[in-house]
């Protein structure tokens, strides 16, 4: 999408605008995962740390923000190296 | 596989507290936190805490830390820095990484005191650099003894955003402005009174519209906000700053709570979805307790207190501390946190609180 | 624009008269005293047990507001450094003939030396009038905050709150 001063960006790690989220809403999203799968938001180094609270609050306008779940969690739920966990415990 | 008694995630003021209490009664237990130093979110803290004597009111946010370290020390409590928790297992098996590998420690009990997040705010220049949370701001200023900017906006009226403008020009940057979108200032007045005699303004419902630069914040344009919360057209201003923070609110960091199956309840109050806890900080996960920001987004002095329930329950759990003994020193500490809890600020906190106990209670019957 | 600690950040002339933690005119006639604009309701009290002479009370619970007793007070300044919000001060109106002495919480560097002309603030940062300072008291139990008396015009003593940093750092 063509940058301009007016872009705001969602989720900065995919560089996803509010627009593309907007969309997603409009396409049916309805949960934080609904959005994530249609455009990535959530999907990049922080794991949605960010974006997932202001992804909330939007679709919050048409929804119950009781009923927003975050997307499911499984480890990691931290930025970790692949080869440190894959390595194993020795002790 | 390493054993403990109980494994306490997060060595800021909640898990310390919790540990210290484990340890007082003989308990064995390992605290586990990501960052370099303990301690938490207290090193930054660095005006005198609100309270009474109990409370350690008066006393440095820093020095309380330091006051908390020495006693974790004296007990022998073992606290591992470094180490980044990136799972929780049913079994009650903490993962964690450290020193290039993941390292696994099984526990009879465990305490998630993971803190809470600063909330974002998106607007268009919202990622030039220069936009950052003001908790960022004030580990600059006061951890790492670097100036963030010379000129600076701040969003957001709480408590966070009024210390955190004070503290900033402490440190030597002038702050040209504090906005809030709501009507009234959120934060205690006396934090308010101690930047409005610096001569900052506060305005009242403004919203930032834009960040301006090229490869930084140059300069930034905020609005005013009817009572429909709608920009008011012709109302903008152009502030020349350099940088923008953001203290709009911090959010519980529940990852570990969620992947051990805990129950939740949205409370917006607290911060949104919190785990349901009892009266001893335990959640609907047997042996699994929270404390601090993450059971609802309080203060250092309230998740301290909550990190002694949850230290001195878990010790009672497991048989370190007889009932009544128990019960004499959960007595005490609840007091403590309820006095906390009081006034027109802590009013509704306090409410909230018994909304979140009540429900996982309604749970259990 | 509405009034009040609530939407300014800054006690209204109603919010300090309410208070009990402001002295009388009376009192303020007789001698110095402190002066405590604390106007909330928040958990707080080591002011209580800041003062030796017992002038300052809270009581339970401690979201009561500071009251002050001008009979006990003696203007000693001791509770300055002690309130965590920064909220008190000492007023001595008959400093001389012509000026009043007003002391106030001071955490910020450079301090101002005693002997130093500096321009004099009000509530909201503005200034008011140039005054000296008479006093810097920085002890260890203050624990960094230090507390400035100033000698200013007799006139702006119940509006000179602090030093208009700034200007002072311009012109200083």
């Amino acid at each position: 999408m063509a940058e301009n001063r007016e872009t705001i960006y969602i989720c900065r790690c995919e560089e996803v605008t509010r627009e593309e989220i907007e969309q997603a809403i409009r396409d049916g999203a309805t949960t934080i995962a609904g959005v994530k799968k249609r455009t990535h938001a959530g999907m990049g180094l922080c794991q949605g740390r960010t974006c997932r609270k202001l992804i909330a609050n939007m679709l919050a306008c048409s929804r119950d923000p009781a009923n927003i779940l975050p997307s499911t969690f499984r480890p990691p739920v931290r930025t970790v190296r692949i080869d440190e966990i894959a390595q194993g415990d020795e002790e | 596989m390493k054993m403990t008694q109980v494994a306490v995630i997060g060595a800021g003021p909640a898990g310390l507290a919790a540990a210290i209490e484990v340890a007082r009664a003989g308990g064995l237990v390992t605290v586990i936190d990501e960052n370099a130093r303990p301690g938490g979110q207290l090193f930054k803290q660095i005006h005198k805490f609100f309270g009474s004597r109990e409370h350690r009111a008066g006393v440095r946010g820093f020095h309380i830390g330091e006051q908390l370290l020495a006693e974790t020390e004296r007990l022998g409590v073992e606290v591992l820095l470094d180490s980044p928790v990136y799972a929780l297992f049913p079994d009650r098996t903490v993962g964690y990484v450290h020193g290039g590998r993941e390292i696994f420690l099984k526990a009879e009990k465990i305490v998630i005191a993971a803190g809470a997040a600063e909330n974002p705010l998106a607007f268009p220049g919202s990622t030039l650099p220069g936009v950052m949370g003001a908790g960022a701001a004030q580990t600059m200023i006061n951890v790492h003894r670097v100036l963030p900017g010379k000129k600076v906006l701040m969003i957001g009226s709480g408590n966070v955003g009024l210390i955190v403008a004070y503290q900033l020009m402490q440190a030597g940057a002038d702050v040209a402005a504090l906005i809030e979108a709501a009507t009234q200032i959120g934060g205690y007045g006396v934090h308010a009174a101690k930047i409005r005699r610096a001569g900052v303004p506060i305005h009242l419902s403004h919203t930032v519209k834009r960040a301006l630069g090229k490869d930084h914040v140059e300069s930034v344009e905020i609005v005013a906000l009817d009572s429909h919360w709608q920009p008011v057209a012709g109302s903008e201003k152009i502030l020349g700053v350099d940088t923008v923070c953001v203290a709009v609110g911090l959010t519980p960091l529940t990852e570990l709570a969620w992947l051990m199956g805990c129950e939740f309840a949205f409370v917006p109050g607290l911060g949104g979805h919190v785990p349901k806890h009892d009266l001893n900080m335990e959640t609907t996960v047997p042996g699994v307790f929270i404390a601090g920001d993450i059971s609802g987004v309080e203060e250092a002095s309230t998740a301290m207190e909550e990190g002694r329930l949850a230290g001195t329950a878990c010790a009672e759990a497991l048989g370190l501390l007889d009932g009544q003994k128990a019960l004499e020193l959960k007595t005490v500490i609840r007091e403590r946190m309820n006095a906390l809890r009081t006034g027109p600020f802590g009013e509704g906190r306090r409410r909230a609180k018994e909304c979140l106990i009540g429900l996982s209670l309604e749970g259990q019957a | 624009m509405k009034s009040g600690i609530k939407y300014t950040g800054i006690p209204s002339e109603e919010e300090l008269r309410a208070s009990p933690g402001a002295p009388s005119r009376e009192r303020l006639e007789q001698g110095p005293v402190a002066f405590i604009e604390c106007v909330q309701d928040i958990p707080c009290n080591p002011c209580e047990e800041a003062c030796p002479f017992g002038a300052i009370t809270v009581g339970e619970p401690i979201t009561n507001l500071p009251e002050l007793h001008g009979d006990k007070c003696t203007g000693c300044g001791v509770c300055i450094a002690q309130c965590p919000g920064l909220a008190i001060f000492k007023v001595h109106l008959h400093y001389t003939e012509t000026t009043s002495l007003v002391e106030f919480p001071y955490e910020y560097y450079p301090l101002p030396r005693k002997g130093d002309r500096v321009p004099c603030g009000d509530r909201q940062g503005k200034y008011v009038a140039d005054g000296r300072v008479v006093s810097v008291k920085n002890a260890k139990a203050h624990d960094g905050t230090a507390v400035v008396g100033v000698e200013v015009p007799k006139a702006c003593y119940l509006e000179v709150r602090t030093i208009c940093r700034k200007e002072w750092s311009r012109h200083g």
